[in-house]
């Protein structure tokens, strides 16, 4: 190991040749990073991929068309097959933090007991992993959205939910000197978010952690052998085509790329039993808008500061993690208007009030209903998923009682911004919603906590990888990310996946 | 950006879709005459003029003129927009793009038995045309509407000219007092 790191960007530097290091990390967010600095502080030498670019400060515009082309996988244009719903993916060094809404929401003990009783995952006791936890909290600087950062739009559906007797939350975060700049999922300019660009990966690279950027791992070979090959297609600056490819060799490979191409790289290979690509998890969102008289602005200040949890659980027998919860939410205008299903002049009066909007979005967590198959090129996955019927029920009644919600705080007027839209007056319309069919492409859906597909169990009859995160069938290629996840882990898996990626790493990190 | 995911177009989807005026179509034809007469434009990357002036029509149909602000479409090149965003697209992706723009210029003759391209229709038509698409029965047909949409409409008001019309002061960074 050398002291001292590097970030190399492989779209401008040129490739290492016949590289072979300890730990090969694909992927920089939450589970990767964290994986690399915890190997890198144990001695080993580490190497990370990056799909993405390294983008903080001014790089970040808060202008919609560039930052999802840079920041997202499939320039922000990843969806399922069917068009049915937008998966959001962080693609930049640092990965998801770097665009999330800096939500802070730990695993509840309830899924934890859920995961040992359900999925036989003994060791994931409340209990063994509360340090981990702990040790995640840490590294987010975890701490309560204060008062005064509660912007109008979050302060309306709180107020309509406390006049509505519904129990509710102000969020945790990982901000520390927030400005309120609004625009969140685009990053943040002023580096605020306290996640893994800046908490993690410095600390990785003050071990001697490598760190490629632009570099998508195509392939991984001789799974079984102690060194393992992995060929890696050097992007374009853009990152929007591969220019060539090179080849290095590990000894580990830890896959931390999220569900979806954690899943593909492993497809891609031939590696892993049939569970490897199943059991997808995305937790739906429908987006409920109220328009208001006065001036809401939501798109100043934090963006998602309170939650309705009044239908959430996380003992559900069955599942663990059930129901659902009603989020505030905004987004810059292109997000927004990209969203909203009217054309002509009914478009244009939609977002000539965009000033007075509020909006919040309906989260539901899911059963597995999905998997990852491979497409036509690298990088480029598909996606399937079908909706269960009481997901569908559950985005309805969330989206009605969002609309009680709003017209409690004095709404003129609640859109679902379906296709056709539903338009509330009313609580008396409210019957309305029933009649939205949620059939694919008909609703502006989003999954923004993609889980579940390389889950861990206890046999490979079970799932994709042990309850180390090893792959079946493999020796010594992992997975530590939300891929593992056997059912939804939380309402926002950032948390989740340092705490997970902590605990797999120091079990690693006590290997030989 | 958010107009990317088109592995739902398949050639054999597409097929199955239209039928034998599909079929027809893909492999060339009579409709050909429907397709001629596009006025060449300069600069393109991908998109053919005809292609183009598909495009252009829908954005000047999603986002006219008027109505509750006077800004509209015209203002920008969109369908030259989204010919640069192709560039950066994987090869299948600017090829399903490519027949999903086919597809819907030809909807009138394909889905209404109208003689008729989608970027020939009068201005009153076209909304009509495309929210047909919109909200169709068939999954294809509202796939279809949905991915153009999104480019547009996030392109349109990504527009700093337009934010003024909505209320959006533009990126908070810099109102930020030091």
């Amino acid at each position: 190991m050398k002291p001292g790191g590097s970030i190399v960007d492989l779209s401008t530097q040129a490739a290492p040749r016949g590289l072979v290091c300890d730990v090969l990390v694909i992927g920089s967010g939450s589970g990767g990073a964290t994986a690399a600095r915890v190997l890198a502080e144990a001695g080993r030498e580490v190497v990370v991929l990056e799909e993405g670019a390294d983008r903080t400060g001014k790089d970040l515009t808060q202008r919609d068309g560039a930052m999802y082309d840079q920041l997202y996988m499939d320039r922000g244009g990843r969806v399922t097959e069917d068009l049915s719903i937008s998966v959001l993916q962080g693609r930049v060094l640092g990965g998801g933090p770097v665009v999330n809404m800096a939500d802070v929401v730990p695993i509840p003990d309830g899924v934890l007991r859920h995961w040992q009783k359900k999925h036989g995952l003994t060791d994931f006791s409340p209990e063994a992993l509360a340090p981990f936890r702990a040790r995640a909290l840490e590294d987010l600087s975890a701490n309560p959205i204060a008062p005064e950062q509660i912007n109008r739009a979050n302060g309306l559906l709180r107020q309509g939910a406390e006049k509505l007797g519904l129990r509710g939350e102000v969020m945790l975060h990982n901000r520390v000197g927030c400005r309120g700049l609004g625009t969140c999922m685009l990053g943040c300019p002023l580096g605020a978010k306290q996640n893994t660009r800046f908490v993690s990966i410095p600390k990785a690279l003050d071990k001697g952690a490598r760190f490629f950027l632009r570099a998508r791992a195509v392939r991984i070979e001789a799974p079984r052998e102690e060194v393992k090959r992995v060929t890696v297609a050097v992007l374009d600056p853009h990152g929007h085509h591969p220019t060539h490819t090179f080849e290095l060799s590990a000894r580990v490979v830890i896959v931390a790329a999220n569900a979806i191409a954690s899943a593909e790289l492993l497809l891609r290979s031939g590696i892993g039993n049939g569970h490897v690509g199943r059991h997808l998890i995305l937790q739906p969102q429908l987006a409920v808008t109220a328009l208001f008289d006065e001036k809401v602005r939501a798109f100043d200040g934090i963006p998602q500061a309170y939650a309705v949890t009044e239908h959430e659980r996380d003992d559900d027998p069955e599942h663990g993690l059930w129901g659902y919860r009603i989020e505030a939410v905004m987004g810059t205008p292109g997000n927004v208007a990209s969203v909203l299903p009217l054309g002509g002049a009914a478009g244009k009066e939609l977002m000539a009030v965009y000033d007075r909007i509020a909006a919040a979005l309906v989260l539901v967590p899911d059963e597995p209903s999905g998997n990852v198959q491979l497409g036509p090129s690298a990088g480029h996955p598909i996606i399937s998923y079908r909706q269960a019927e009481n997901h569908k029920a559950r985005l309805r009644e969330g989206a009605k009682l969002a609309a009680r919600i709003y017209f409690a705080a004095g709404a003129r007027q609640v859109f679902v911004p379906t296709s056709p839209p539903v338009v509330l007056e009313s609580e008396a319309d409210l019957g309305r919603v029933d009649a939205i069919s949620l059939a694919p492409a008909t609703a502006p859906l989003l999954s923004a906590h993609q889980q579940g597909t390389v889950r861990f169990a206890p046999s490979p009859q079970l799932g994709g990888a042990d309850p180390d995160g090893r792959v079946y069938g493999t020796k010594g290629i992992y997975v530590f990310d939300t891929s593992g996840f056997p059912s939804s882990a939380s309402s926002h898996t950032m948390t989740p996946v340092l705490t997970i990626a902590h605990y797999l790493s120091a079990k690693l990190a006590n290997q030989k | 950006m958010t107009a990317g995911g088109f592995g739902f177009l398949t050639r054999r989807r597409v097929l199955a879709l239209g039928g034998v005026g599909a079929s027809a179509l893909l492999v060339g034809g009579g409709v050909r005459s429907l397709l001629s007469g596009a006025p060449p434009v300069s600069g393109l990357g991908v998109l053919a003029a005809r292609e183009y002036r598909t495009l252009d029509a829908l954005a000047k149909t999603l986002i006219p003129r008027g109505g509750p602000f006077e800004i509209g479409a015209d203002r920008f090149d969109l369908a030259r927009a989204f010919d640069g965003f192709l560039q950066g697209e994987p090869p299948a992706n600017v090829e399903k793009l490519r027949r999903a723009l086919l597809l819907f210029e030809l909807g009138p003759l394909l889905f209404e038995k109208r003689w008729a391209a989608f970027s020939q229709l009068p201005d009153a038509e076209r909304l009509k045309h495309y929210e047909a698409w919109a909200n169709s029965d068939t999954l294809l047909r509202r796939q279809v509407a949905i991915a153009f949409r999104k480019f547009m409409a996030l392109v349109f008001y990504d527009s700093p000219e337009v934010w003024p019309h909505i209320g959006y002061p533009g990126p908070s960074l810099a109102r930020l007092s030091p």
